[in-house]
């Protein structure tokens, strides 16, 4: 019944004027999975999301959104979809309430109730006038209008932008939900660590092109981390030798006296940690600190792309 | 909650009533401050005849004040040739701008377009909303201008206010839908707002110009002012060429906004 890829673009570019958006993007969402659009802006991603929902259109190259070209689906695929616009813009002097009952006319069925619950779980007033809500109470607004018709396709830029971070986990948890009823969800931020816990895949963007298309698991298997580790009982030497044999350390310093106090390391990880985890083990350890690694930095890295943002 | 007649015409006739009652509350301020004054000021013998006399032929052709001295002269030239003429085509330069272009730069019509509604739709809802406040507006100043007929003594048959004020709507709807075509070509407000008020006033100027001298009188036939009062229809009845050119430009026009926003990627 399902097609196997929600969303399909194969060699997309966008042309403005002489500016260069896109520049032949290849890309696969499969149906029922996250996937993240990470990058800077200016990167694209607003400009891939909306070519999907076909407010603009491509300067070349072809797109299937739940297996059908966005200038042909028209409407009825546009029921199909949630979408939040990355820079949303709600005005009037209306209640939230009357503006999703609004957006509710014209997208798919909302469920009885639908909305006040999500509402309710983002926490925000559906009975004041729009225009009056903060800056995040209109992206809740935004999320509630997106989510509200249960569509097949969520296509959400940048969705946590404006949020705290008790609500950011409250989306998150609405977005793997909608993974477990079946629906896609394609979303773009401009930093990784907001959205590496449920996305299944993640896109790194850079300059209109796609630098690598990974899952979280792969990203982080070429992660580079910083460790430090203090040790009691063993002198310099020792420890240096048996961490000579393992490969994937560099920036290694090794720091103490011959007798043995104060012995620390410092060194740098890529990829795999197991191996270093496992030679440290066999001696005492005073003190341990591996940092999180930057995994989209790692990336750039790794291909060499300036990071900047 | 789904299924829906027409909800973009709805909401925007919902989201702009209060705008609607302003203009309203303009037109009839304009006309019952001007018809009861017709008996005292407005006769064949009366002072503002006299005046009117006295100012030069050229000032008063460029005005139309050549019949103020009848009825349907007088509501003409200061009502729906002037004052009413001015409110109605700043209401559909309001209204036709926003419609399209205005909500582009705010950055709403983005997410309106993301839905479930094709870009024909929301031309024509939007387009019809427009046209319905401003026959609103027209259908006020035809009651009131029957209302005060005979109080303010103006002698004038219903259907002729019928017919000067299909007229009025016309000239009212051409501004708007050229202002609707032009938001849909450039999705800037200030280009739709230069068209929308721009042919009124431009239309103005000719029929103004084209009543100095037999030899300019063309100039009227070019002018969508010209097309709606040439030919006094408050006075003489429906000017079918007149009305046609004036609907028939309006319909082109929007026929140019639906192709147009099809066309075009949405600024955002």
């Amino acid at each position: 019944m399902r097609q196997s890829a929600a969303v399909e673009l194969s060699g997309v570019s966008k042309q403005y004027g002489n500016a260069t958006a896109l520049d032949g993007i290849d890309l696969t969402v499969e149906a029922g999975s996250v996937f993240g659009m990470i990058g800077p802006n200016g990167a694209g991603k607003t400009t891939t999301m909306r070519l999907l929902l076909d407010i603009i259109r491509p300067t070349a190259g072809s797109i299937r959104v739940l297996g059908i070209d966005p200038m042909n689906g028209g409407a009825e695929l546009r029921r199909r979809i949630g979408y939040l616009p990355g820079e949303l813009r709600l005005e009037g002097r209306v209640t939230g309430r009357s503006l999703l009952e609004h957006y509710a006319r014209i997208s798919g069925p909302v469920g009885p109730g639908a909305i006040d619950a999500l509402a309710e779980r983002l926490g925000v007033q559906l009975d004041r006038a729009v225009r009056t809500l903060s800056k995040g109470n209109k992206q809740k607004l935004g999320l509630v209008q997106a989510f509200m018709h249960r569509p097949p396709l969520l296509v959400l830029d940048e969705p946590t932008s404006g949020l705290d971070p008790l609500v950011q986990r409250e989306f998150l948890a609405m977005v793997r939900e909608a993974r477990e009823a079946g629906q896609t969800v394609f979303l773009s931020s401009h930093v990784l660590s907001e959205i590496q816990q449920v996305a299944d895949a993640v896109a790194i963007v850079r300059s209109g092109r796609i630098v690598t298309v990974s899952s979280v698991e792969g990203l982080r298997e070429t992660a580079v981390r910083r460790v430090r580790v203090g040790f009691a009982d063993t002198t310099p030497e020792a420890v240096g030798a048996r961490l000579a044999g393992i490969r994937n350390l560099s920036d290694l310093a090794v720091t103490g006296t011959a007798t043995g106090t104060g012995t620390e390391v410092r060194a740098t990880v890529s990829g795999d940690i197991d191996p270093f985890v496992k030679a440290i083990a066999s001696f005492a350890i005073v003190d341990l600190a591996i940092e999180e690694p930057d995994l989209e930095e790692s990336v750039l890295k790794l291909y060499g792309v300036g990071g900047e943002s | 909650m789904s299924a829906s007649v027409l909800p973009l015409f709805r909401r925007a006739i919902a989201e702009s009533w209060r705008s609607t009652l302003g203009w309203t509350l303009g037109v009839a301020a304009a006309l019952l401050l001007y018809l009861p004054l017709f008996p005292s000021i407005g006769g064949a013998g009366s002072q503002m005849g006299q005046l009117i006399a006295n100012l030069p032929p050229q000032l008063v052709n460029a005005l139309g004040y050549n019949d103020i001295t009848s009825g349907a002269g007088y509501t003409e030239s200061t009502f729906f040739g002037l004052l009413g003429f001015v409110l109605i085509v700043m209401a559909a330069t309001s209204w036709s701008t926003a419609a399209i272009a205005g909500d582009e730069e705010n950055g709403t019509l983005d997410l309106t377009l993301a839905h479930a509604v094709s870009r024909q739709q929301l031309v024509l809802e939007r387009t019809l909303a427009v046209v319905v406040r401003l026959a609103w507006l027209a259908l006020v100043s035809a009651v009131l201008v029957l209302a005060l007929n005979s109080s303010a003594r103006l002698d004038l048959t219903a259907g002729d206010v019928l017919d000067v004020t299909a007229a009025y709507l016309g000239l009212g709807l051409v501004s708007a839908t050229l202002g609707l075509a032009v938001g849909a070509l450039t999705g800037r407000r200030m280009y739709a707002t230069a068209a929308a008020a721009g042919v009124a006033v431009l239309g103005y100027v000719l029929n103004a110009i084209g009543n100095q001298s037999p030899d300019l009188e063309r100039l009227r036939d070019v002018s969508p002012y010209g097309w709606a009062f040439h030919h006094t229809p408050l006075a003489t009845g429906a000017d079918w060429g007149g009305l046609a050119l004036l609907y028939g430009f309006s319909a082109v026009f929007v026929a140019i906004a639906v192709v147009a926003l099809r066309k075009r990627d949405i600024g955002g």
